[in-house]
């Protein structure tokens, strides 16, 4: 019962609740160990290392060449990919949403190949096709004998793969936004003799600035925060703040160092943030036509300017598909056609797959992840399911302030958050029972389910929101009871829900890099962690086919969760209206929009 | 049976009712009326127990209800979407609150087929998910769940304001069958007035958090006490103060010109009355609906707009731009004084006192 007049009440009536109270003692302890105290300590630590103020990390920072050059160069990285991401995302836009462009359906396609690989998987599968032995890279050499075979390396690779990566934001978003586009402002303004540059330029793209301003800002902080890119392409020249965290990490003396660093690294994050936040506030331009009309794709009637637009549309299909197509067909290649790069059909075979899938040196990596990710994403959505509902339900001080703790993953770089833990727990603490985490294989499974908490918190919160509340007090007022009202009536409803983003946890975990590469065991490395050392060529031939065929296999499980989660339902316009006037939350409602930080990897 | 006192409900700095008292008695159909935001939801809101008051207390059967938990006060409801659980079959659904109460199954299972016969449930639809019946055959499985744990009283939040015009007035029926053949104590709420003309015994019109008239369908409708419920209820004219002085001239009855003063439109006519006690009133026909059985016209006259209806039985009527005679009875006058809203008819006053 909801009493009203008094605002704290509702606290009380929370608090009746036993399953609520054990609940609560048991986030509070979570949040505590594992979200609120290992970032406090990396702040103790940098500028209170033995009890009083201390200014020594900075000192130490600014006489490191090494450790300047890299926030230069992260800064550098963030502004050029503000801006090549959105040419390259706006165009992509247009032309797969708001031209008529030939083939715009097998464009879309193509462009969209960001969203079954990314991150590490991403940066590495560039690296073996335009890399110094890469494949690309030794037909060019065949062509041209004097090309410098490191062409693809440092600031320009590194831009490139994360501009590439990168415009999944715009396709989610921008596209979103430019759906939203009521038709009828373009025919006015056409019916009043605008040209279509005119349109685009003074009725489209500024009602799309809201959009874009906030796709510029996570794209700065992609680039911000860039690890596996600057890693594997960067070179010695090229190294921005997350990898030098990472080594600095690595060097006991150095730690005070990549504790400064991730704090500038988290204080960035947050501004840009609350920046993205108030720009998001400043609001959508909503139509205010009563009756609004589907956007129809607009022909550009320059023929010159037509040719242009399609071969650029075609040129960029190419450098998108390319990889893929290449990394699929030479993860059946045998050692030799990867070594020359001269693929022929004879050089076709299974044999990477066979290796990979039955021996376990091949396959363990890949088991590690799958039970990492598998484990990471049901711990996330079976502990958040009754904690989701309660906030949904409760609004009082008390939950306001749980909800921004468990919000804290998302306002943090990856990197903060692991070298908190790092310094936490690498000594006996009685948050978590006086054990030692650092080192073992638990402390990555607490980085990964931490990590999703956000992602997971707001998809459960929408589902229940979106259950109807009639349902909740129909059962209330027959006597049931909250635990039996969540077991019967909620659980069953929100269970889609839940599973879809279940699987999409699973998925953005099963590649991790920047995470593994400073938590994991060194007994139990994940495929992140492995695809990076055959980047390295640790494993020779065989580690790269290796790759291929991992990168294979992690493109089939992401294209089949995310025809699971999103493209059933949009296939089914026939559902029966009844079903959907019950009202459940069903996997499309899980929003691709609130995949912000979420769940595409970027490297 | 039900007596609201002295209920004050807040959210916030807002007060949704300020002060509510009303009394339901045994076995009744009784039905809060309002527009949308008038209060009457959380009035019934707060008898079911989902939102507690800031002040005041419900009885139920003399016993003081207030705090008590929504599932201790025998109430049963049917909600506005009919909040069937979705992922349960009919039966479950009906058989929710047995379970609940640890019942036998035997005994639930007889119970629950017991009520489906009752509100007209197949065997077959029992076994359905409830996704797959119609709008009318949910709001029965609603229903039979609120009515198998036999509930001192039956509460409707707008049920029917899903529906088609035509199935709203073929369930408005079944369901007041139902609540005569159960004689439970019902209440109901709905912001279609012909809906609570014809299923009520009693209603209560709400108006911005307070209740403007508690009565029979017949007095609200014909006695409305207050402006507000003249105008909410029915159809009527505004009729200006040189209206009413013709009417006063030609009846010498002594209405007054300064009040607020209606007619209903069923009140006016283009024919004179048979025993002549109609005041008849010239003017010009500014518009012209036909709407099949009947057209409905617009007069002009005095500075009144009257509008009536004549019933189409195929003879001649006066066209659109056309003098006409409106006749009108002063005694079917509703007088409400300007500022309060309140009747001018001292009977009416009393009445809405009581």
């Amino acid at each position: 019962m909801s009493r009203t007049g008094a605002s704290g009440a509702s606290t009380r009536s929370m608090l009746r609740s036993p399953a609520v109270l054990v609940a609560g003692v048991v986030l509070t302890w979570f949040i505590a160990a594992f979200l609120v105290w290992p970032n406090a300590n990396v702040l103790i630590q940098t500028f209170f290392p033995d009890g009083h103020f201390s200014g020594r990390a900075a000192e130490k920072l600014f006489s490191s060449q090494r450790a300047m050059k890299s926030l230069g160069n992260s800064f550098l990285l963030a502004v050029a990919l503000s801006i090549t991401v959105n040419v390259v995302g706006i165009f992509i836009v247009l032309v797969t949403q708001y031209f008529k462009i030939r083939g715009s359906r097998i464009l879309f396609l193509g462009y969209a190949t960001t969203f079954i690989y990314g991150g590490i998987v991403l940066a590495a599968g560039y690296k073996f096709i335009y890399g110094d032995k890469g494949i690309v890279t030794g037909f060019l050499a065949s062509l041209f004998p004097d090309l410098d075979r490191g062409w693809f390396s440092g600031f320009f690779a590194v831009l490139a793969v994360m501009t590439f990566a990168t415009t999944t934001n715009h396709m989610l978003f921008v596209t979103n936004a430019l759906k939203g586009v009521d038709y009828q402002t373009i025919e006015a303004a056409r019916n009043m003799g605008a040209s279509t540059w005119t349109i685009l330029r003074r009725i489209v793209l500024p009602m799309l600035k809201p959009t874009l301003f906030a796709v510029t800002v996570l794209s700065f902080l992609t680039g911000l925060g860039a690890l596996s890119a600057p890693q594997v392409l960067g070179g010695r020249d090229f190294q921005t703040i997350t990898p030098m965290i990472l080594t600095f990490t690595n060097s006991p003396t150095s730690r005070d160092l990549a504790a400064l660093l991730a704090v500038i690294l988290g204080v960035a994050t947050m501004l840009m943030l609350a920046v993205m936040t108030r720009l998001e506030k400043g609001g959508t331009y909503f139509s205010v036509s009563k009756v609004s009309a589907g956007l129809q794709k607009q022909q550009i009637t320059n023929r010159a300017a037509n040719t242009v637009v399609h071969a650029l549309a075609y040129l960029l299909f190419a450098v998108y598909t390319l990889p893929v197509v290449l990394i699929v067909l030479y993860s059946f290649a045998d050692g030799a056609a990867i070594q020359t790069g001269q693929l022929q059909p004879g050089s076709l075979t299974l044999e990477n797959y066979v290796r990979v899938l039955t021996q376990p040196s091949g396959l363990r990596p890949f088991l590690i992840s799958i039970a990492y990710s598998a484990l990471a994403a049901v711990i996330a959505v079976g502990g958040l399911l009754f904690v989701a509902r309660i906030l949904q339900k409760y609004r009082n001080a008390v939950t306001t302030v749980v909800e921004y703790l468990l919000h804290i993953p998302w306002i943090l770089p990856a990197a903060l958050l692991a070298l908190g833990l790092i310094l936490s727990y690498d000594h006996p603490n009685p948050l978590v029972g006086g054990a030692v985490l650092t080192g073992t294989t638990v402390i990555l499974l607490v980085a990964f389910v931490t990590v999703k908490i956000p992602f997971t918190l707001r998809m459960l919160k929408a589902s229940f929101a979106a259950v109807n509340s009639s349902l909740e007090e129909a059962a209330g007022i027959m006597g049931a009871k909250t635990l039996y009202i969540f077991r019967r009536i909620l659980l069953p409803i929100v269970l889609p829900a839940a599973a879809a983003v279940t699987a999409l946890n699973f998925n953005s975990m099963l590649d991790d890099y920047d995470t593994a590469i400073f938590l994991a065991h060194p007994l139990f490395q994940p495929l992140g962690l492995v695809i990076k050392a055959n980047t390295d060529g640790a494993e020779g031939i065989e580690g790269v086919s290796n790759t291929f065929v991992y990168t294979v296999l992690l493109m089939v499980i992401t294209g089949v969760t995310m025809y699971l989660v999103y493209g059933r339902s949009g296939r089914k316009p026939g559902a029966p209206a009844k079903a959907r006037e019950v009202g459940t939350a069903s996997p499309a409602t899980v929003p691709v929009d609130d995949a912000r930080k979420d769940p595409a990897p970027v490297p | 049976m039900i007596r609201f006192e002295n209920i004050e409900v807040t959210f916030g700095d807002f007060t949704a009712i300020p002060e509510l008292n009303l009394e339901v008695k045994q076995g009744e159909f009784f039905t809060l009326l309002g527009p949308s935001g008038c209060g009457k939801t959380t009035a019934l809101r707060t008898l079911a127990g989902f939102i507690e008051p800031s002040a005041g207390e419900v009885y139920v059967d003399g016993r003081a209800v207030t705090r008590l938990a929504s599932d201790k006060r025998q109430v049963g409801m049917v909600f506005q979407n009919y909040a069937l659980f979705p992922s349960m079959s009919v039966w479950e659904n009906i058989a929710f609150g047995l379970r609940v109460r640890k019942e036998k199954a035997a005994d639930s299972d007889r119970l629950v087929r017991d009520i489906a016969r009752r509100v007209d449930l197949s065997e077959e639809q029992l076994h359905k998910n409830v996704a797959e019946l119609s709008g009318g055959q949910q709001q029965r499985v609603a229903v039979a769940r609120a009515l198998v744990l036999q509930p001192k009283i039956l509460l409707l939040d707008e049920p029917l304001s899903n529906l088609d015009a035509k199935l709203r007035h073929q369930l408005r029926q079944q369901l007041k069958d139902l609540q005569s053949e159960f004689g439970i104590t019902t209440v109901y709420v709905t912001h279609d007035q012909d809906e609570a003309l014809a299923m009520s015994d009693r209603v209560a019109v709400f108006n911005k958090g307070v209740v403007e008239q508690v009565g029979t369908p017949q007095s609200i409708y014909d006695e409305s006490a207050t402006e507000f419920v003249c105008n909410f209820i029915g159809d009527s004219s505004r009729l200006s103060a040189d209206f009413v002085a013709e009417l006063n001239r030609q009846s010498r009855r002594a209405l007054d010109p300064s009040a607020n003063s209606y007619l209903r439109v069923e009140k006016a006519s283009l024919e004179p009355a048979a025993d002549g006690s109609a005041v008849p009133v010239d003017g010009t026909v500014i518009s012209r609906t036909y709407h099949g059985l009947h057209s409905r016209y617009v007069v002009r006259c005095h500075g009144s707009e009257i509008r009536l209806l004549v019933k189409e039985d195929g003879g001649a009527h006066p066209v659109t731009g056309s003098p006409a005679t409106v006749y009108v009875q002063p005694a079917h006058v509703l007088q409400y004084h300007p500022e309060t809203g309140i009747s001018l008819d001292s009977r009416l006053q009393e009445a809405n006192r009581a």
